[in-house]
């Protein structure tokens, strides 16, 4: 008689993982296949359609790519918070925030655009890393949890910029109800409608892998994420890293979110995050919190989002696509526990 | 090694021809590049305990693991009641009545005494109040002769009450057979006397314990009989009263250990200027006074003991001169400049490497790899660090290096620091802070978890420091050890220095009676 049993392993190896991970998707494509089919609709048509229209022509991988740049920032932002410990589920209001002060410099700072653009990055990054102060500070001088208190200021900020683009910046050509009047200046497209804000995604995603592999401050970080107790033990300055991270993590998705204005809109409207701060926590989970993890998994969230949409010129709800993605991230956890775990095969006699 | 001429049962007072409750035949355990066991027999017999004795290593915890289906043997059978059994997991190995309590508590921290006792039982009823649950846990807890508070909430609980509450667990199940894994490594000296108590009472109900451990004299104090392990193979199993610590150590190590001797030398001058020194230093906490006006001074090439009942400040005393907690008042002078506040990295790189004692906590970062483990002091110098670029490679050299001298097996230096056994990473910290104490260490029970063989090292490498003329504070709860190896002996009791006496012509009697709270009248 052969049995089979299960072992765990305290490593997983990192090419079963990969292996699981690409299982996981699968599966969850997989189980929205049924459903769809359960449902009376041909999954493999809209299947060949949702790639069709992403990746057949140029303006599907354009719209890709637009959906690609924000969910590295906030994927970044996400990530940069976790590997100190920390929980920013408030990329989604830093985001908005930092659209908010970068479109406030555009609309009532007059100046070159060479001049314009550094400082509305810079605005939105003051105002991501503004927006997550108070939660910062909470966190560290009070040990109160970042978890609610980033989540909380999402609500104010997504508020802020729905009454702003209806109210006193609302566009006065009167041509637009919910906007704010198109801004004076606008990141330079690389690409069809394309703008650099992808670029620079990518370049801060691999300097940011740079810096927590090169870095001693990337170390540090390292550590006071893992054991505060250990970091304080080496005699590092835990509270000031904390703050420090936490800071650069609302600047990323502040800087997100001018991008976003700046660049892919050309405006500043309510609902301009469009989920992406939340999914941004997607992101980064999926990504285990490394950067150039964020670039592969922020491109697959893309793919999925802009399915998403095609799935709804199709006739289906929104809700198809937070049902695949969650059931992704179902299958990716179980697959993670499941790559530690190795199976022995072995025949025995008697029992 | 000889047989045991007459039969088992009989000595243990058995019906002759009595099956063991466990018998390993043959048992091996490979690991990639290890041997964790070969050809391993045991058999375990109901009303003893039986010592199962080992270095770090020696393939213990692996063993006992297998026979609790938490590992796959690679060859051999597990026989239980005479029946050939190959557990899939510990559910399976508890329901033919053998449980394990391990040396890292696998209790729910957040959940109370009572829900953990039922946790996955059962026999617990599907609806059930909070109420039923702790009354059934007070009548287990009465029956089976283990006080525990069902109510209490696990974290807030003591390590020995932690512990009472695991073996409760395994035993609320009917086990027949009781495994511990160093239970005692965790315990002060009362507790551990407490768990021996319950522990002869189980076996005398005609049930049996294997007790891991590898200190010597508890062997000695509660086996019936013990099997060494040396390198995952079985070297013999022998009737306890027929050993001696100093047979069982030369089983365990495969070699005549001799002893450290402190080694002979002149008496420090009486004028040593102190290096560093303590001057009314109190700190308070939320627990209220830790420390309360300790004066001391400590001199270069001494090594100072500090005696104790683990819990009377010898932590927060390691922390205050280390740079971990700023006094509330006193002040802290090394080599006569002023160093109160100026914190622990400071403290640090002057030279003074710290041993702590919470090695899991506050020493290391477990989830981290061994390399990011092993440069924590350092990482930010050269050639590790250069104008704030940080060098894996130059990391990972540093690591090997001081796996090394520590000389501990490292796989992967890769693998997160907690898949070490607790020696292998009281031994890598050793390492790492004796490289950095130019000046002073502090090791605060450096020898907990440590083996024979383990800690005569560890005191060896004490006793070298001490003779370039570092200064040692060693804290341990072995009086026998602070004895051996310390100049002076300093004895803490509720956060205050009781006294201080010369080792040499030390009354053992004196300093126990400090440790209790007596103060001594005149100052060493
Ligand atoms: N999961 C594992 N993977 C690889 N090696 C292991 C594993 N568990 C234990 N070992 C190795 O097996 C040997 C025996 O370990 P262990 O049984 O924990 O020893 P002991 O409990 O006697 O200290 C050691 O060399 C240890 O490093
Ligand atoms: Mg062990």
């Amino acid at each position: 008689m052969s049995t089979i049993r299960l072992q765990r392993m305290p490593i997983a190896p990192a090419r079963i993982a990969l292996v699981l991970r690409l299982l996981s998707v699968v599966l969850a494509l997989l189980t929205t296949a049924i459903l769809l089919w359960a449902t009376g609709r041909d999954p493999i048509a809209l299947g060949a359609k949702v790639l069709s229209s992403t990746f057949g022509s140029s303006f599907g991988l354009e719209d890709l790519a637009l959906l690609f740049s924000p969910l590295i920032y906030c994927g970044l932002a996400v990530a940069v918070a976790l590997r100190i410990g920390a929980w920013n589920i408030g990329a989604e209001g830093q985001f908005n925030f930092g659209a908010f002060c970068a479109t406030g410099i555009a609309l009532f700072v007059p100046g070159p655009t060479w001049l314009m653009l550094p400082l509305m990055a810079l605005a939105g990054m003051i105002g991501g890393a503004l927006w997550i102060l108070v939660p910062t500070l909470a966190r560290a001088y009070a040990d109160v949890s970042e978890l609610i208190t980033t989540l909380l200021m999402n609500f104010i900020a997504m508020l802020l910029v729905y009454w702003v683009a209806t109210g006193p910046w609302l566009d006065p050509s009167g041509m637009a109800l919910a906007t704010t009047a198109r801004l004076p200046v606008s990141v330079p497209p690389i690409w069809g409608i394309v703008h650099w804000g992808l670029p620079v995604a990518v370049m801060l995603a691999i300097a940011l892998a740079l810096v927590f592999t090169y870095t001693r401050w990337g170390y540090e970080v390292r550590i006071a994420g893992a054991n505060p107790g250990a970091a304080a033990y080496a005699g590092m300055p835990v509270k000031r890293q904390l703050i420090a991270v936490m800071l650069l993590s609302g600047a990323l998705a502040g800087l997100g979110g001018m991008m976003e204005a700046a660049g892919t809109v050309g405006r500043l409207q309510g609902g301009i995050s469009n989920n992406y701060g939340y999914i941004g926590i997607m992101v980064a989970v999926l990504a285990r919190a490394a950067p150039l993890g964020v670039l592969a998994t922020a491109f697959f969230m893309a793919v999925i989002l802009n399915g998403g949409i095609v799935l709804q010129s199709q006739g289906l709800t929104t809700h198809t696509v937070l049902a695949v993605t969650g059931l992704i991230l179902l299958y990716a956890a179980i697959g993670d526990e499941a790559a530690h775990y190795k199976i022995l095969r072995n025949k025995t006699g008697e029992s | 090694m000889t047989d045991i001429p007459d039969p088992i049962q009989q000595r243990l007072g058995l019906a002759p021809g009595t099956p063991p409750i466990l018998a390993l035949k043959g048992v091996s355990k490979y690991f990639p590049g290890v041997i964790a066991n070969e050809a391993v027999d045991l058999e375990v017999y109901p009303g003893e305990i039986h010592a199962l004795l080992g270095e770090n290593g020696a393939g213990k915890s692996t063993l006992m693991n297998i026979v609790t289906g938490i590992y796959k043997m690679d060859a051999g059978e597990v026989i239980v009641e005479g029946e050939a059994r190959d557990f899939g997991s510990p559910t399976d190995a508890i329901e033919a009545g053998i449980g394990m309590v391990h040396q890292h508590f696998k209790l729910v921290r957040a959940f109370t005494v009572a829900e953990n006792i039922h946790l996955g039982w059962p026999d617990t009823p599907k609806r059930i109040s909070r109420r039923v649950l702790e009354a059934r846990t007070s009548a287990l807890s009465d029956t089976l002769g283990l006080a525990v508070q069902p109510e209490a909430v696990v974290a807030d609980l003591s390590t020995g009450e932690q512990q009472r509450v695991e073996i409760l667990r395994v035993l609320a199940r009917d086990a027949k057979l009781l495994i511990l894994d160093e239970p005692t490594a965790v315990l002060t000296p009362e507790e551990a006397r407490e768990l021996f108590v319950a522990l002869r009472a189980f076996v005398a109900r005609g049930n049996a314990v294997i007790f891991i451990s590898h200190k010597l004299d508890e062997v000695m104090e509660i086996s019936n009989r013990v099997t060494v392990l040396r390198g995952g193979r079985k070297v013999a199993t022998e009737w306890t009263e027929r050993c001696s610590e100093k047979s069982l150590a030369q089983m365990m190590v495969g070699r005549e250990i001799v002893l450290t001797e402190a080694g002979q030398r002149a008496p420090l001058p009486k004028d040593t200027p102190p290096c560093l020194s303590l001057a009314n230093v109190s700190l308070t906490s939320d627990q209220g006074t830790v420390l309360k006006d300790i004066s001391l001074d400590l001199r270069p090439g001494e090594i100072l003991g500090i005696a104790g009942v683990a819990g009377n400040g010898q932590r927060e005393l390691t922390y205050v001169m280390t740079g971990l907690a700023t006094p509330s008042a006193g002040t802290i002078t090394l080599d006569g400049k002023d160093v109160t506040r100026i914190g622990a990295r400071a403290m640090a790189e002057k030279g003074i490497g710290h041993i702590p004692e919470d090695r899991l906590q506050s020493g290391m970062a477990p989830t981290l790899s061994i390399t990011d483990n092993a440069v924590l002091r350092e990482y930010g110098q050269p050639p590790l660090t250069r104008k704030g670029w940080f060098s894996p490679r130059g990391a990972g050299n540093l690591a090997r290096e001081i796996a090394k001298a520590a000389e501990v097996m490292v796989p992967d230096f890769a693998m997160p620091a907690r898949n070490l056994s607790g020696g292998n990473q009281q031994r890598l910290v050793a390492r790492r802070e004796m490289r950095i104490a130019d000046k002073i260490l502090i090791a605060a029970y450096p020898s907990r978890g440590l083996d024979v063989g383990a800690i005569n090292t560890m005191m060896r490498y004490f006793v070298e420091l001490r003779d370039q003329g570092v200064a040692v504070v060693l804290i341990s709860e072995e009086l026998e050890e602070l004895m051996n190896f310390s100049d002076r002996i300093a004895v803490m009791f509720h956060g205050e220095i009781m006294g201080m006496v010369a080792t040499e012509g030390a009354d053992v009697e004196e300093i126990g009676l400090m440790m209790g709270g007596k103060r001594r009248e005149v100052a060493a």
